[in-house]
């Protein structure tokens, strides 16, 4: 009989756990309660004497000072309960940390099918409270039914002997692992059989396949090893190898680009070659710091003489569509595994997030899946904790509403690492696989994790099912994993290493097997998590914190004994060969034979048709809109802004200061209040360089044209990274692309041919800019088919498509922190400089979003002449001239001139006809409009001749002052006082919306 | 320097501030070795060859069960016969944020009447139901017994804890009170105590305790994070003051940096020991 220890803090204590959850209760929903207080549960599904019993009580579980327990249900007056737990197969990691801490203590050994199980309940006081009430908080905010369970009492349907019962979530499949073979006799089976199991294999690539498996000699060779038609193993990795996620084969396809407006058509055989590959491979040529690019799990630059640093970035969009926290963590600690599986192994040194969301408030009648508040809660915390418990810092992240991502939400997640320059003599960038190493896995054990989401997600649930296929990242298992292994690299056991994500073994050791030539994988040897897999699920399982690792067979003790050091699980699974084959056996029962070269013959590419129309020929046009007569409201509703407003509450539940580097945190100014433009920090203690980082999402101006929304989203980062001290002439990207289907369909996606267009003229857009300013990609990846179906109001569904979506992340090293920059304004008598020019530019601006206008004239960048601006800015930088610098961004002038003062908490004082400007451009554009290219510094008096010999010949003036009073004043032409406003004011409407989240 | 006082920074298991903690150790005088807890359970790392034991922040165990309790079940079964003797030895113990919840897990904090096993005090969740990063001001108390803190009135450091709320009984309160063990206090800017009020207290600990040490002052457990503030520009205004100053560059960047004094401060008293 398991037993269900009970734990609570002692009634007279705060519960903050409890409390969150009540002021969520009132906030989203209305809900007057009383008081909640939780009960933590643990159910140990293993015998265990009385003696035992209470030393696992008292010696580990409850803290003497704070806390109460019992193995019965413990008194907590409620007028409703509600338990919450795991539906079986969900990763419940502080089940695990109990199990060891209690083997510990008591010296008994937990044995397969027992296990601790967490869980918890919450007393909720509320007496007026209804049934369905409490069903709505159990349903919307204490659980989520794909990964929980959940059950409600009333206190008089409680029974205090027997409180919530014992519920055991142990997954029980009671499965004989078997193989299949798939039959391949027409295109019709195959296609059927790809339906029937989710494989998503192509059309185009069914013929392929047969005709491999039907080659004479190729089915001579698999009779000698014991099979005929594929197995399900087979197909299954190819139709993992050749899926969209793991073989990019849209931007490797060929696109037919026709633009109606120019009457000109181009076809273009593979963005990623034309665009992003030949740039960046002839950028690397020129720029030494270039070490590594487009090949391994992340780029690599160098930071200096004896490191290098890792950069790459991720989005985990469907799943934390589906359950936000869970895929949010999943996406974070995934993502952090690219740096260490990248050369040798590279140690995280920060991480970073950007968020899509619907509308915080959306009151409307479409019903996703999650309200876009619940689900912005849940990817927050889930980076939060993926982060924070990972030990790597979160110095940067944006969150972006728009209601196109109610469709899909976008959750981008972004990890930079260092490496030394050599391991053992070596180059850490450099790794090969070769026959004879050992292949092991390392870290987590393989359950049903994320196989066909799809398909799981139809399966009804029963009690003993594993709900794996949304999954919830563990830090902790991970942290444990990358220590082991960045020890196990400094002392020369690696010589290949990545990661097991997306296809899992399938593709990690797919991919390193073509190195050596070849592997031979025994699939019974991989530790599993329970039992009854198929050998197909063990292959493709993509459940989380695992890496591959070559080892030579030499080093195997040596590595498994660190292994054990570190609390890790290693095992070897198979060795490299050079036999040319992927060879997979089930005790000794050969399950795949395929030639590791199949995968590269004859697949045919994807193919897109793409149109192009202007904006002007679509219709769009400029708002007729006349100046405004009050500033001052319209400037605190552009500040209030979900877009522009303070997020306080998420920078301050992310450490972003572990590993003591931080340089330029992410909220800065008197208040440290106001967020940085970019982050800095110092990843070799011991040096005073600093790696510079920054990110920008503008996804709005592909209302108007994808191609000035790349332009403008890689001058955002750049100048972002130049506000704080970066170097123009050292710049990596990485690229992340989200965008809606593009494959048209008359009916389901009548407007894809566009969308395509969009993607080609944001894919030129990015080789125009970064070979101008030559910013080599240094990594990159495309998350395709950001759409959902929504339900309506009467029952119909509406596709809901997301903006075409860039996320641009720059990152820099600059010689000496010292010389970094902040955005605050710091001193009375300052001079306000504006550096760029200001254009009729408000197409997509926030301002006509107020009124739900799109306009026409999207914000342009002039790549050269703003190139001579950017080298002067980092020159200036150098020679310390700034006293603050920052770039102007969403919202124009008026924002960004409000943003600096609030921050050093001191008025500026400007005159607007002195900005530089498109003559005759009246004072809203000036104030409103969005051109790029631009920044507000101010400098010290005495540094003003020096500022102006380096800027001479380029557009910048001396705008204005920098106040004591604290008043944003500024005057137009003539002297007219168009705004004058309080800087406390502004900063009221700024921190307003989301002012009193915590 | 081969003589070098040897500071033990323990890692492993979820912890993370290994690095920096051991930097900081180094730039105080210490010779900092990273030794993996697994190596101390198994006694493969003699206690005695260090001068300094750290208990560092992270998540130990994940921390899922309560902050640090793993670690100190752990920790307190294999080794903590060892640590006392250590101790008592007069060697030094710091435990930092994760380090300190362990610490008091353990029952090396408070320590009354040289019984370093009674669990007397707890470390609960903050107040305000979050994680939170920020700096907070920290006011010392000058007539504590800690080594650690000799000299320091007050200091600025940041913390990121989500369990960090000091929590005992009245008869506790006192005593530590009366035994000045409650080395440094949250308060506001001008060194006043925050008396309880967020963000000055950032998680409602009671009697704004941030740091408490045992009666010889020579274990020492604090919240915020000395080891993050071990060069200027950790600091949130340092760009701020750079400029105010009208300096510029580098050379404003050096002033006294208080993370660091901890640091210095142990160093000192275990090389004149």
């Amino acid at each position: 009989m398991p037993h269900r220890l009970e734990i609570a803090l002692k009634a007279h204590l705060h519960d903050a756990e409890g409390q969150q959850v009540r002021k969520k209760a009132a906030v989203y929903f209305g809900m007057d309660i009383e008081s909640i207080r939780s009960v933590h549960i643990l159910t140990i599904d293993k015998a265990f004497s009385e003696k035992q019993l209470a030393q696992i009580q008292h010696e580990i579980f409850t803290n003497p000072v704070t806390q109460v327990s019992d193995y019965k249900p413990l008194s907590v007056d409620f007028d409703w309960c509600i338990w919450a737990g795991y539906r079986p197969g969900v990763k419940d990691t502080p089940g695990e940390t109990a199990v060891e801490a209690i083997e510990d203590v008591t010296e008994a050994r937990f044995v397969a099918k027992e296990g601790v199980y967490t869980s918890r309940r919450y007393c909720i006081r509320a007496p007026g409270m209804t049934g369905d009430d409490a069903r709505i908080i159990a349903e919307e905010l204490l659980s989520n039914d794909i990964i929980q369970q959940v059950r409600v009492w009333s206190a008089s349907e409680w029974d205090e002997n027997t409180g919530i019962g014992i519920i055991v979530p142990k997954v029980m499949l009671d499965h004989v692992p078997t193989v299949s073979t798939i039959p391949i006799d027409s295109d019709e089976t195959v296609r059927r059989i790809s339906d029937d199991r989710n494989l998503a294999l192509n059309e185009n690539d069914i013929p392929v396949i047969r005709s491999y498996f039907n080659e004479p000699a190729v089915r001579t060779e698999r009779e000698e090893a014991g099979l005929s038609d594929p197995t399900d193993v087979e197909i299954e990795y190819i139709s993992q190898a050749r899926s969209d996620h793991c073989n990019h084969n849209t931007f490797r396809g060929r696109f037919y680009y026709r633009d109606r407006s120019a009457g000109t058509t181009e076809e273009i055989e593979s963005l990623f070659r034309t665009y992003i590959e030949a740039p960046t491979l002839a950028l690397q040529k020129k720029k030494d710091w270039v070490v590594s690019v487009l090949w391994d799990n992340a780029g690599v630059g160098r930071f200096d003489e004896n490191h290098y640093y890792v950069i790459t970035g991720e989005t985990h969009n469907s799943p934390s569509n589906m359950e936000a926290y869970g895929g949010a963590i999943t996406g974070i600690v995934g993502v952090y595994r690219d740096p260490l599986g990248t050369g040798k192994g590279s140690r995280l040194v920060m991480g970073s997030y950007g968020f899509c969301v619907g509308e915080r408030d959306y009151g409307g009648e479409l019903k996703p899946r999650l309200h876009p508040r619940r689900l912005l809660d849940g990817v927050i915390e889930g980076v939060r904790d993926g982060g924070n418990k990972s030990g790597i810092p979160t110095p940067f992240g944006q969150v972006i509403f728009h209601p196109g991502y109610m469709g899909k939400c976008l959750v981008f997640v972004t990890a930079l690492g260092i490496m030394p320059s050599s391991v053992n003599g070596e180059p850490a960038e450099r790794k090969t696989t070769s026959p004879g190493d050992l292949i092991f896995m390392c870290g987590g054990r393989v359950g049903k994790d994320g196989i066909h989401g799809v398909t799981a997600s139809s399966e009804s649930f029963s009690a003993h099912t594993p709900a794996g296929h949304v999954q919830i990242g563990d830090p902790y298992t991970q942290k444990k994993m990358h220590d082991f292994l960045l020890e196990a690299r400094d002392a020369g056991m690696i010589r290949y290493i990545t990661d097991n994500g997306g296809g899992g073994l399938s593709s990690s050791i797919g991919e390193t097997a073509r190195l050596s030539g070849g592997c031979r994988v025994f699939l019974e040897s991989v530790p599993l998590k329970y039992e009854g897999l198929d050998q197909w699920e063990i292959w493709v399982s993509e459940s989380q914190e695992r890496m591959t690792v070559a080892v030579h067979p030499d080093d195997e003790n040596r590595f498994l004994e660190l292994s054990r050091k570190h609390a890790v699980e290693s095992t070897v699974i198979g060795e490299y060969t050079d036999s040319g084959k992927l060879h997979i056996t089930y005790d000794g029962k050969t399950c795949a034979y395929v030639d590791m070269d199949f995968l590269t013959r004859g697949f045919p590419r994807w193919e897109f048709e793409a149109e192009w129309t202007d904006p002007a020929d679509r219709g769009l046009f400029e708002p007729v809109l006349s100046e405004p007569a009050d500033y001052k409201t319209l400037l605190c509703d552009l500040l209030s802004n979900p877009n522009i407003c303070s997020k306080e509450w998420i920078a301050r539940q992310y450490d972003h200061e572990v590993q003591g580097g931080s340089v330029i945190k992410p909220l800065v100014g008197k208040f440290r209040d106001v967020n940085s433009d970019a982050a800095v920090l110092r990843p070799v203690l011991e040096s005073d360089r600093g790696l510079v980082f920054s990110q920008a999402v503008i996804a709005f101006y592909s209302a108007i044209d994808a191609y000035h929304m790349t332009t403008c989203t890689i001058d955002e980062a750049v100048r972002r990274l130049l506000a704080v001290g970066g170097d123009f002439d050292h710049i990596g990207g990485v690229d992340n692309f989200c965008w809606p289907t593009i494959a048209y369909d008359p009916v389901i996606n009548p407007d894809g041919r566009f969308k395509a267009a969009q993607l080609v003229r944001s894919c030129k857009a990015l080789a125009e800019i970064c070979t101008k300013w030559e910013i080599p990609l240094l990594s990159g990846k495309d998350s395709m088919y950001v759409d959902g179906h929504l339900p309506g109001a009467y029952g119909e569904y509406h596709k809901v498509s997301a903006l075409e979506t860039l996320q641009f992340s720059a990152a820099g090293v600059t010689e000496d922190v010292g010389r970094c920059v902040t955005m605050d304004v710091k001193a009375p008598g300052d001079l306000v400089c504006i550096l760029g020019e200001t254009r009729d530019e408000l197409g997509a601006s926030a301002y006509y979003d107020l009124f739900g206008y799109t306009g026409l004239n999207v914000p342009k960048v002039d790549a050269e002449n703003f190139a001579a601006l950017y080298r002067s800015v980092s020159r200036a930088v150098k020679e310390n001239l700034f006293a603050s610098l920052h770039g102007i961004y969403r919202g124009g002038l008026a924002v960004h001139l409000a943003l600096c003062a609030m921050a050093g908490d001191l008025g500026i004082r400007l005159d607007l006809a002195a900005v530089p400007a498109t003559s005759g451009l009246p004072a809203d554009r000036m104030l409103l409009s969005e051109s790029a290219g631009r920044f507000i510094a101010t400098i010290a008096p005495q540094n003003k001749d020096a500022f102006e010999s380096v800027f001479a010949g380029l557009p910048f003036a001396f705008a204005g002052r920098v106040t004591e009073e604290k008043t944003l004043h500024v005057t137009g032409p003539g002297g007219r006082i168009l705004l004058e406003a309080g800087v406390d004011g502004l900063r009221n409407a700024w921190k307003k919306p989301f002012g009193d989240l915590i | 320097m081969t003589s070098r006082v040897k500071a033990l920074v323990l890692t492993g298991y979820g912890l993370n501030c290994d690095i920096e903690t051991a930097h900081a150790c180094e730039l105080a005088g210490f010779r900092a070795e990273r030794v993996h807890i697994n190596d101390v359970l198994s006694g493969n790392a003699r206690l005695s060859d260090y001068g300094l034991l750290v208990f560092i922040g992270g998540f130990s165990w994940g921390d899922d069960h309560g902050a640090g309790v793993i670690q100190a079940v752990r920790m307190k079964k294999h080794a903590g016969e060892a640590i006392i003797r250590f101790v008592e030895d007069g060697n030094l113990v710091l435990g930092i944020c994760n380090g300190f919840q362990t610490i008091v897990n353990m029952g090396l904090l408070p320590g009354f009447d040289a019984d370093y096993r009674a669990r007397k005090t707890a470390i609960t969740y903050n107040d305000c139901g979050n994680f939170r990063n920020d700096w907070v001001h920290l006011a010392f108390d000058a007539a504590s017994p800690c080594v650690f803190t000799r000299d320091m009135s007050h200091a600025e450091l940041p913390v990121r804890h989500g369990e960090g709320k000091v929590v005992a009984e009245d008869n506790t309160l006192l005593c530590l009170k009366e035994n000045r063990q409650i080395v440094c206090r949250y308060a506001s800017s001008d060194g006043s105590p925050a008396g309880g009020r967020f963000p000055e207290n950032p998680n409602g600990s009671m009697e704004d305790i941030a740091g408490l040490c045992d009666p010889t002052g020579r274990i020492f457990g604090l919240m915020p994070h000395p080891e993050a503030y071990h060069h200027p520009t950790n600091h949130p205004d340092w760009c701020r003051n750079r400029a105010l100053q009208r300096g510029g560059g580098t050379e404003a960047a050096v002033h006294e940096v208080p993370g660091l004094r901890i640091f210095q401060n142990a160093f000192r008293y275990i090389s004149e020991k």
